[in-house]
């Protein structure tokens, strides 16, 4: 079976060969569609996520009852930031077809505004909406880690003001045969077996102390973990997805700069 | 007061969009040619967890992603099944199960005549998500009713999904459209029309992720429970790509302004269409092209306000305006029949314009040909 102890602790490499700290291939675009605010599209291994970004843009509509729900809802002094999450029937390997009122996609897209609001300088668009519509193309785990990926790519794209990115990341506890603690590696960047079988947290922080400038420790934004973990592994588990979020971000960060080098190059020209 | 709709352009814009799209040659605002396509990108096979799956995007932006999934599911067994496959009552949607009739498959061999006429409309199911609307909205279910039906048409799709007479295929097909811009989030429609323009998008898309789907080869043989093969490797096309081969259907749309008509028209030029038409072709194993199904589209240059003709415009100081009497001022309008400002269309569409309308699709050499053989080109 996939996780099956001994597998792991003979040559310490995951089902599709990764080591414990090594990330899936991360490849992202931003500004992939011309017509909306901010755009981007990322893919982590098999998860696939567009998001497109609209706003500030004025308050048309009287939120219905669901979204009274989301974050930022002070319109007065602030904007609102409303993120809808569609999962499109053929993400999974089974097709379904999801409800609206999914409690599950509910609670992820709060946790997404709410990440997103502690970053956004909200308070310069008082009385105005920021939407955030992320469209799941494919899902092969980590789905709230991408999500919050892209849409710090979309949301730098619609070039909204934000004191940093919020990037994210998986980390899983290894299962190991006997109940010591050490010698037991968090796993980083779970794709969907694993996250089916191990228990597991997302970790969202904004900028570590890189050295280039950036200053101050990183601070979480998001931390989501709905399965047991002994208490002893916690710590590790959570240094190494701080430390793989510190990397997640240097990846969008390079998205980033190549796509504003190629604007300026376009400008110059 | 004129009836709401979403198109912003005024009576004065929208006659000057006539006038210069009935001109011989029409000039149409981005300067293509009546029979010229936007461009395009087309990729397939982006879903690693679909049977097939397509990515097309337009120049202005809208795209649309479709996946195809397929389950194997147990037949319902019944009388009927031996009558061809023909149900009391007239499949799925009332079309007629038409079956069998022209499906000449030279791909499938000796199979190609045990499936004839053995296919259900019910296999195939089409679902559109199109943001900010709910599942029953009447956009995605005419959008979804329209591509099924093409699809089913001309028969031969459903015929591809039987297994054996126990078990078949079901298939389903997802379409997610991750931006529409036509759709305001503070739509107070008093019509319910729907806006067709996302059709031959769709349908392009459908197309190419239908052409791109494949089924797990089958191991096991005649009616046993069906056994397939682990290897995706050995997985057979549904549309087999050999040289002779059936394609699935397109449906394109098509505008008509006086005597022109245009293909692949956009948002602007539909505001002053005089008729719009949704054409669904299907390429045979011999190239010929065929027309499947036709529908009528009631374009949204009707929705549009008319504009005031000078004489009653009190505006522009015409004295005498204001005590003319209801039937006097329909009169004058009337008279005036557009000639000198905007006037929404009227009326139907002549059966000679139709019948030209298809021909220009069908025949060799046309743009029916040109649209499949673009797609066909594009690499799986």
């Amino acid at each position: 079976m996939p996780l099956d102890t001994s597998t792991y602790a003979l040559a310490h490499l995951r089902l599709d060969g990764r080591r414990w700290n090594e990330l899936r291939h991360l490849h992202a675009q931003i500004s992939t569609q011309a017509s909306s605010d901010g755009s981007s599209y990322l893919e982590q291994g098999n998860t696939k996520i567009l998001c497109t970004v609209s706003g500030p843009q004025e308050q048309r509509r009287n939120a219905p009852g669901g979204r009274q729900q989301q974050a930022g809802a002070g319109s007065d002094t602030e904007a609102q930031i409303v993120v809808e999450m569609n999962l499109a029937a053929f993400s999974s390997t089974d097709r379904k077809k999801r409800a609206r009122s999914d409690k599950r996609v509910q609670e992820m897209q709060f946790t997404i505004a709410e990440a997103f609001r502690g970053t956004l300088f909200t308070n310069l668009y008082p009385h105005s909406t920021i939407t955030i519509t992320l469209h799941v193309l494919s899902q092969d785990g980590s789905l709230l880690t991408a999500c919050l990926n892209a849409a710090t790519l979309a949301l730098v794209d619609a070039g909204i003001p934000m004191s940093d990115y919020v990037s994210a990341v998986t980390v899983a506890s290894a299962p190991s045969s006997d109940q010591s603690l050490d010698e037991v590696d968090p796993l980083l960047d779970l794709n969907g077996l694993e996250e089916q079988e191990l228990p597991f947290m997302t970790v969202g922080t904004t900028a570590a102390g890189t050295g280039e400038g950036v200053e101050g420790e990183a601070k979480i934004m998001v931390l989501v973990m709905e399965t047991k973990v002994q208490m002893g592994r916690l710590e590790a588990m959570l240094s190494v997805g701080v430390d793989g979020c510190r990397r997640v971000r240097g990846l969008l960060d390079d998205v980033v700069r190549t796509q504003g080098r190629r604007v300026m190059e376009n400008k110059i020209s | 007061m004129a009836p709401y709709t979403n198109i912003p352009l005024s009576p004065a814009e929208l006659s000057y969009l006539h006038t210069s799209l009935s001109q011989q040659p029409p000039i149409r605002p981005d300067g293509r040619s009546p029979t010229q396509f936007r461009p395009l990108i087309a990729e397939t096979d982006i879903l690693p967890s679909a049977n097939g799956s397509a990515r097309i995007c337009f120049a202005d932006g809208t795209e649309a992603v479709v996946g195809v999934k397929a389950e194997v599911e147990k037949s319902k067994t019944s009388q009927a099944l031996s009558n061809n496959g023909e149900v009391a009552g007239q499949g799925v949607l009332g079309l007629g199960t038409g079956s069998g009739r022209d499906v000449d498959d030279e791909d499938m061999d000796g199979e190609g005549e045990e499936r004839a006429g053995k296919g259900r409309d019910e296999w195939l199911e089409v679902a559109i998500e199109i943001p900010g609307m709910r599942d029953d909205d009447a956009l995605p279910v005419f959008l979804s009713a329209m591509l099924m039906e093409a699809l089913l048409a001309d028969g031969g799709l459903k015929d591809r999904l039987w297994i054996n007479s126990r078990f078949h295929w079901r298939l389903y097909i997802d379409v997610c459209q991750p931006y529409y811009y036509t759709i305001s989030n503070s739509t107070i429609l008093l019509l319910s029309q729907p806006l067709s323009y996302p059709l031959p998008l769709l349908s392009l898309t459908t197309h190419l992720a239908l052409l791109a789907t494949r089924l797990p080869a089958l191991v096991s043989e005649k009616d046993e429970d069906p056994l397939f093969n682990d290897d995706w490797e050995a997985s057979t096309y549904l549309y087999a790509h050999t040289s002779f081969q059936q394609k699935p259907p397109v449906t394109l749309l098509v505008m008509s302004v006086g005597d022109t008509i245009l293909f692949d028209p956009s948002k602007e030029e539909l505001a002053v269409a005089d008729s719009a038409l949704a054409i669904s072709i299907a390429q045979s194993s011999t190239g010929e092209l065929r027309m499947v199904a036709l529908r009528t589209v009631d374009p949204p240059s009707r929705l549009t306000a008319a504009g005031v003709p000078n004489v009653l415009n009190t505006t522009t100081g015409a004295t005498g305006a204001q005590s003319l009497s209801a039937a006097e001022v329909l009169a004058i309008r009337e008279k005036d029949q557009g000639q000198s400002v905007w006037r929404p269309p009227r009326g139907g569409v002549r059966r000679a314009l139709v019948a030209r309308m298809i021909k220009m699709v069908v025949e060799k050499g046309g743009v029916g040909e040109e649209v499949m053989a673009g797609l066909g080109g594009v690499e799986m």
